[in-house]
Formats: C-alpha cells, sequence, structure tokens
C-alpha cells in the first residue's frame, strides 16, 4: 500500500472517531393507547416539546400514538433523559388528559420531545398546551378547539367550532373548508396569520396589527377602523373571526383567489378617510441612508430611522422607534410614541417629543422644544431659547447660550451657562431632585432659588456668589428654604425650585464647546 | 499687629467675665478696630455657645490630675500632697477655664491657623509603627476601638473631631479612652474587582441615607467601571437591583436599568427579577423601557429565562394600553427566546 493511500485512511479514521465523539446519540420509543370517550367529551393535550397531530373522525374511541425522540451525547445522559421523561394518559370518558411529564429543571445535556398523533372523535372538544413544535394540526374537528402555545406552525383545517388560539412566535393557517359558523378568536405576537375561507363566506372580520399589514382579497364592506383596529363585514357578515397579532401580517384570502391579488387595508381602506395622525396605520419601516438632498417627511407606525443627514427640513412620525438624525440644515420635527431619539446637529427650530424615552441632542443652534413623557433629556449645546421637559428623568444641558426653561417630575436638572454670556435667563424646576446651575464667576442675575423640603438638615443651598439672602420658613410640615438676591450687581432673572433636593449655584472657569460649521 | 497676641491672650477672661474694667475697655476697643481679632473674638464666642450646647460631663479624675500636671507640675504637687479636701467649686471652676482656654485655643487655631501637619521625627515614627500590631486591614467601620499603638503619631491634615469623650472605666488600670467622632477623607484605591471595592460600591449604592443624586453619580462611574469586558460582579449587579426596585428618585432607576443593560454577564436570578418587577409596575416609562430592554438583550443573548419572565413579556407585548415602543421591544425580546 502506498504510504499517501495510508495516511489518507489513517486520517478518516480519525475524523470519523472525532466526529463520533462530538456525536449526540438519539433513541425513540413509540406508545400506543386507546380510550373510550364521549362525543361531547374533552381531548387536552399538554406537551411542552414536539408536534401534535389531532385528526377528527368517526367513532367514540381516542387512539394516541406517542412517539418518544430522546437525544444525549452518552449513555448515562441517555439513561437520566429516559427516567426523567414520561408520557401521562389520565381522565375518563368526559375528559381525557395525555402529557408529557418533564422535570422541572433539566440537564442541558440532553434533550427530549415527544410528537402525539391523536384521532378522535370529530365531535370532542380539543385543548392543547405546547412551548415548541414544528407543527401543531388540527383538523376536521367541529367542537371547539384551544391552542396555547409559544412557537410553532399551527393549522387548523376544517374546524367548524369555535376556536381559540393564542400563540407567541410561528405561523398560524386556518383553512376552512366550508363557510365559517362559529367565532374565532386568533391572538398572537410574532406570527403571521393566514385565514383561508370559501368565496361565498359571510362573517364579520377585525383585524389588529401594529407593524404588520392586514391584507385581503375578500371584498369588505363597511371597513373602518377604530385606532389601530380593522372592523368590516364579508359578505353579509355573521360569527366574529378575530385576528390579532402584534408584529406579524394578516391575510385573509377568498379560496381560490391569489395572494397577489390582496389590498391593504391599511393603505386603502375602504371607507376610511385618511388624517395626518393616523400614523399607527402606516407600515411598519426601517430608515438608513447616508443622506438626504432636501426635505425629508416620513411617517410610520413602527419605525428605526437613521439618516446621517438632512440638507433641508426634516419632519418624522412614528408610533415608536429609534430616530438618529446626525445633522439636519433646516428646521427639525420629529415627534414619536415611544423609542429614543438621538438627534445631532440642528441648524434650524427644533422641535422633539417622544413618548417614552431619552432624548439626546448633540446641538440646537436655534433652540427649540425637547420633550419626553419618561426619560432623560441631553442637550449639548443649545444655541437658541430652550423648553425642556420630563415627565421623569435628569435634564442635563452642557452649554446654555440662550435662555433655558426646564422642567422635570422627578430628576436632576443641571445647566451649565455659556462663559461668554455675562447674564442669561433660566427657569429650572424639578419636583424632586437636584439643580445644579454652572456659571462663569462673573455671571451676573437676579436670583430667585426655592427649595421645599420635608428633611432641611439634607437638603441644602449652596450659592457660591455674595449678596444673596437665605430664608426659611415652615410650610405645612416642610421647610421652604428661599435665596433672593442679585449676583454681581444683578441681570436676568434665573428661577429655581426643587422639592426634597438640593440647589447649587455654582461659580467656576468653564471650557466653551466649540462646534464645528457643518458643510451646506 | 504688635497688640494683637496680647488682646488675644484676654479673649478667653474676656469671655468669663474676668478682666478688670480697664483691660476689658481696652480689649473690646481693639476687637472693634481690628478685622483679624474681630473674626477671632467671633470664633472665641461661637465656641463659648457650643460648649454651653454640650452635656456637662466630668473629667475623670486622673486624667484631670495628668492635664494638669502637662500644664502646671507645680500646682499639682501642691495642691495633691495635703490630703486636705480641696473647695470643690474652685476646682471645677479652674478646671472649666482651662477647657474654655485650651477649647478655644483649639478651635481658634482651627479657623485661622494655617494647614500644618504634627510632624514627629522619623524616629519616633518608627518607634511607634514598630510597636503597632500587624493587622493589614483597614475596616470601614460604624464604630471602631483601636489601641493608641496602633494610629499613627502623624495627624495629616485637619480632621473634624467631634463628641470628644473620656473615659477611665478601671481605676486600676494605667489604660485610659477618648472617643469621637472624627470625618476624614479616605481614598481607596484597588482593581474593580476586588472584593472590597466591589462591597464598598455596594455600599455606595444601597446606603438608604443618601441622597439619589450622590447614587446617580455613583451609577454613572460603577457603569463606565464595571461594564468593561471581566469587570461586571454579581454583587455590583445586586446593588443597582435594589436600586432599581427602591429609589424613589425615576432617573436613577433610569440609569440603574440602563446600567444592568450594560452587565449582562453578571446578572442574577435577583436583578433578572427586578427587571421584571420594573417592567411589570415602574410608572415611569422610560424605566419599563430601559427593563425591557435589558431583558430583550438578555434574550438575545441565549440566555434562559424564567416562565414567569416569559410571560410577562408576552402580556407587556399584547397590553393595548402600554407604550408602543415597550411592546414592540417585548415582542423583539419574545421572537429571540427558544423555549427550554
Amino acid at each position: 500500500m502506498r504510504p499517501t493511500i495510508r495516511i489518507s485512511i489513517a486520517a478518516l479514521a480519525l475524523l470519523s472517531a472525532t466526529q463520533l465523539f462530538g456525536a449526540s446519540f438519539g433513541a425513540s420509543t413509540r406508545v400506543v393507547r386507546e380510550f373510550p370517550i364521549d362525543l361531547a367529551g374533552s381531548v387536552w393535550i399538554d406537551n411542552p416539546f414536539g408536534s401534535i397531530d389531532v385528526i377528527g373522525g368517526d367513532g367514540n374511541v381516542v387512539s394516541v400514538t406517542a412517539e418518544r425522540v430522546l437525544t444525549a451525547p452518552d449513555n448515562a445522559s441517555m439513561k437520566e433523559a429516559s427516567d426523567n421523561v414520561a408520557i401521562s394518559f389520565e381522565g375518563d370518558t368526559k375528559v381525557r388528559l395525555m402529557r408529557t411529564l418533564l422535570p422541572p429543571t433539566r440537564n442541558v445535556r440532553w434533550t427530549a420531545s415527544v410528537n402525539y398523533t391523536v384521532h378522535v372523535p370529530r365531535s370532542v372538544n380539543i385543548k392543547i398546551g405546547s412551548k415548541s413544535a414544528d407543527h401543531i394540526r388540527v383538523s376536521h374537528v367541529n367542537g371547539s378547539v384551544t391552542v396555547n402555545g409559544f412557537s410553532a406552525t399551527l393549522i387548523l383545517e376544517g374546524v367548524n367550532g369555535a376556536s381559540f388560539v393564542n400563540m407567541v412566535n410561528g405561523r398560524i393557517i386556518y383553512d376552512y373548508t366550508q363557510k365559517p359558523v362559529s367565532k374565532a378568536v386568533i391572538q398572537a405576537v410574532n406570527a403571521d396569520i393566514d385565514i383561508y375561507t370559501p368565496p361565498t363566506s359571510n362573517f364579520d372580520w377585525i383585524a389588529n396589527t401594529i407593524t404588520g399589514d392586514i391584507l385581503t382579497t375578500f371584498p369588505v364592506r363597511s371597513g373602518r377602523f377604530i385606532g389601530t383596529i380593522f372592523h368590516g363585514a364579508i359578505g353579509a357578515g355573521g360569527p366574529t373571526i378575530n385576528t390579532e397579532t402584534f408584529m406579524g401580517r394578516i391575510l385573509l384570502l377568498s379560496k381560490g383567489s391569489n395572494t397577489s391579488e390582496a389590498q391593504s387595508m391599511r393603505i386603502n381602506p375602504p371607507d376610511h378617510q385618511r388624517v395626518l395622525s393616523d400614523v399607527m396605520l402606516q407600515p411598519a419601516r426601517k430608515i438608513q441612508l447616508p443622506f438626504v438632498n432636501g426635505e425629508f417627511t416620513f411617517a410610520a407606525s413602527v419605525a428605526d430611522v437613521t439618516i446621517g443627514e438632512v440638507r433641508g427640513n426634516a419632519r418624522i412620525e412614528t408610533g415608536a422607534g429609534e430616530v438618529e438624525l446626525g445633522a439636519v440644515f433646516g428646521q427639525c420635527n420629529v415627534t414619536s410614541m415611544g423609542g429614543p431619539l438621538n438627534l445631532g446637529d440642528i441648524l434650524g427650530a427644533l422641535f422633539a417629543h417622544t413618548g417614552a424615552g431619552d432624548i439626546i441632542v448633540r446641538a440646537a443652534r436655534m433652540g427649540g422644544q425637547v420633550t419626553t413623557d419618561g426619560g432623560l433629556v441631553r442637550v449639548l449645546y443649545a444655541g437658541g431659547p430652550m423648553t425642556l421637559r420630563s415627565g421623569g428623568g435628569d435634564i442635563i444641558v452642557r452649554q446654555a447660550s440662550a435662555p433655558i426653561d426646564a422642567e422635570t417630575a422627578s430628576g436632576d436638572i443641571t445647566l451649565t451657562g455659556d462663559p461668554a454670556q455675562k447674564t442669561l435667563k433660566v427657569t429650572a424646576r424639578t419636583l424632586q431632585g437636584n439643580i445644579v446651575l454652572n456659571v462663569s464667576p462673573r455671571f451676573a442675575a437676579d436670583i430667585d432659588a426655592t427649595i421645599l423640603t420635608s428633611d432641611p438638615d439634607v437638603n441644602e443651598m449652596h450659592i457660591d456668589f455674595n449678596g444673596i439672602s437665605i430664608r426659611r420658613e415652615q410650610v405645612g410640615n416642610r421647610t421652604r428654604i428661599r435665596a433672593t438676591g442679585k449676583i454681581n450687581g444683578g441681570g436676568e432673572r434665573v428661577e429655581l425650585y426643587a422639592e426634597e433636593g438640593d440647589i447649587h449655584i455654582s461659580a467656576q472657569n468653564i471650557t466653551p464647546i466649540r462646534l464645528a460649521n457643518p458643510k451646506q | 499687629m504688635p497688640d494683637c497676641d496680647a488682646m488675644r491672650e484676654n479673649m478667653p477672661l474676656l469671655l468669663t467675665e474676668s478682666l478688670d474694667p480697664a483691660r476689658r475697655e481696652l480689649t473690646h476697643q481693639h476687637i472693634e478696630a481690628c478685622p483679624i481679632c474681630v473674626a477671632e473674638w467671633s470664633a472665641y464666642k461661637e465656641t463659648w455657645q457650643v460648649l454651653e450646647t454640650l452635656p456637662e460631663v466630668d473629667v475623670p479624675a486622673r486624667v484631670k490630675q495628668r492635664f494638669l500636671a502637662e500644664v502646671s507640675p507645680a500646682s499639682v504637687t501642691t495642691n495633691v500632697v495635703p490630703f486636705r479636701r480641696r473647695n470643690v467649686t474652685r476646682w471645677l471652676a479652674q478646671a472649666a477655664a482651662v477647657v474654655i482656654v485650651s477649647g478655644g485655643a483649639f478651635y481658634a487655631g482651627h479657623r485661622v491657623a494655617p494647614r500644618t501637619q504634627l510632624t514627629p521625627t522619623a524616629a519616633q515614627v518608627t518607634a511607634i509603627q514598630q510597636a503597632m500590631p500587624a493587622n493589614p486591614y483597614y475596616s470601614i467601620a460604624e464604630s471602631r476601638v483601636l489601641p493608641a499603638a496602633s494610629i499613627s503619631p502623624q495627624i495629616e491634615g485637619r480632621p473634624d473631631i467631634q463628641n470628644v469623650q473620656f473615659n477611665d472605666a478601671s481605676p486600676s488600670s494605667d489604660q485610659i479612652g477618648v472617643s469621637f467622632d472624627i470625618t476624614s477623607h479616605v481614598t481607596v484605591t484597588g482593581r474593580p474587582t476586588d472584593k472590597s471595592m466591589v462591597r464598598l460600591l455596594r455600599y455606595v449604592l444601597e446606603n438608604e441615607d443618601r441622597e439619589s443624586p450622590s447614587r446617580s453619580r455613583a451609577i454613572d462611574w460603577v457603569r463606565a467601571t464595571y461594564s468593561r469586558v471581566g469587570n461586571p460582579d454579581p454583587e455590583i449587579t445586586e446593588a443597582l437591583a435594589n436600586v432599581l426596585r427602591n429609589d424613589q428618585h425615576q432617573g436613577v432607576r433610569i440609569k440603574a436599568a440602563d446600567t444592568l443593560q450594560s452587565m449582562q454577564s453578571a446578572m442574577t436570578d435577583g436583578t433578572r427579577d427586578a427587571l421584571v418587577e420594573a417592567l411589570k409596575n415602574d410608572p415611569n416609562p422610560a424605566v419599563r423601557i430601559k427593563a425591557v430592554e435589558a431583558l430583550a438583550k438578555l434574550a438575545r443573548s441565549g440566555a434562559a429565562l424564567d416562565p414567569e419572565m416569559v410571560d410577562t413579556l408576552r402580556r407587556k407585548a399584547s397590553q393595548g394600553d402600554e407604550n408602543v415602543y415597550v411592546r414592540v421591544k417585548a415582542a423583539e425580546a419574545l421572537s429571540s427566546i427558544q423555549p427550554r
């Protein structure tokens, strides 16, 4: 034998052995059982891991085939898995319960799943609980069907009874072989929902999704949106099919039609006059652009927007998402119902609001208004008058060159005046927190600072300037500490109000911020 | 001002109304004319007022005796040797005068003197250091008892010593005690992962007596330091979790949740519970956003999430009246979860 062949054989053997060492072993066992059941009885299947097939038919017997599949890297783990995973059959002729029993905490070295195939009388009611499955299929059942799962492709086929489905991930396919005659409630978080019904069906349809679309090939009567929820009637109307998925798409197809023919109810709602505030009806989008040469106007229900530079005015409205703008040469108007806003160099007037989240502004050269219902507000440079509000969170201005009006329901306010400004109008108010005003030693102002506190030993007024008189008085069970006076001969009014916090007017040498001029 | 020294010597006597009228008038006139002595006199008066507010504590006989021996050995000798009862009121008046004079002098010196260090000679330091026990730990404690030998004779800066009490519990022992509160600035150096450093920071974060703003600054610093690879510590995340649960200050809670997000590797069950609790119940939507973002990041990292956590995310994603961004983040977290 030539040396090269011998070496190749040795290498092959070594490779095989290596693969063998890393391999998992699989073992499967099958259990078959039959139980009598009443025609109006219920079958409950609780199977955390593994597929489930339920098929309706004739007779009064439940026939179960359960295949237990175990995988483990060695015999010890395999034995442990085998000892700890059991299939249980319980109940009587009214309720048959079959479930997979797993230990509360499992060794991660082995995995177990059980695949059930269950034949039932078509009139029985079905209840299924699942965590993770390749698929769950229920077909030809006239009784009610309830499925509560986490992740699976769920297929309901020829289910004529009432159905209630609650899933998180995966996909839901509901195929009506006959016209719907019972109500259906189908809820999901991330799953797409596809419903197929005969063309002559009559039912009421409710659809609700935030980021997905609502599509149908049916002509919809009386279609209207109430908020994000679409209501419409198919044919003459009838039982209600309620479809709701937060992040998925909803598709209602007339059997025989093509998906490509489906119309979006969000984009073309039958009887709906769109108004500008219908931002939640806009489809979700993701925008990433290096620059926009001119004005930029954008609205979406859920959107992450990242733009390097807008060479004009920017107007952005989102239901939720993260907005990041590098520079805006014109006016900037950003409104979000929720999500952080990260805004760079804004040359025009700025209006920014978010329902919840932090707002960071590098430079508001013309000033403006920045508000969040909850979150931090941080402005590096305020070149014009600014109004800053937070429903709860700190407010920080690194350099204010124009009047500032800041208020937070709970949080600290830290403002630093432009050292080049001899005086500056400042209004700051926190209902729970401290106020720190950093100014240059030659800063001149008329000071009116008030602390209202229930612990006057803890909350104090620190003012690094002379010419201030401080008074204390009792107001109910709290103490009011008020400092008034002129510093450096007086100037613009500085009005500070803090509850349960300190006020510190600090005189210090401040390094001014230098802004680069954006290329226009 | 050559008169100043003489006038300052008069001040304790002026305070106790022991000066004759002429010197009293002279001293008053000088004080009114001299700004330096005005400050000095104010300090004396302030000290006098403070002394009035202090509880009267008898100076132990032996301490008093030793002190007087240091001040005036001759007087001790003459007073003690004859074995006859002294006039108690006179004794007390003398002791009070001594305390006032020394206390006033200390206070005045404390106020106006430049910072000086009591610097013993090298030989003295070496001798005392040799006598000190070899204890490597400096205990940060509410109350400690230290043998005099363990204290460096070098008093650095001007530590603020208050509530001084003298103890001489056992006459048969030659040991005496001096108790006091001292405020001094301590700098602890070490690696972020040193257990002592972690415990100290945990105490700073969790100490409820501290104001929220101090905690806010502490969180900023903790985040900058402990987010670095290798530094996250479960004790720090536990402390942040407690801040997230308990701090009244919404801005502080936002920062605590945000910081936890950057310390995924050190999260404990308690930390996760705090995030879930914040997501469920915190009234500030920004805190809920930070909490759900932290949980989403945890889910994306493949960490096992317990059923309650998954259930909370599921309910949040479906909760119609919740902020849409919180719902989106909850849904995103759910999409990353592989049930186990």
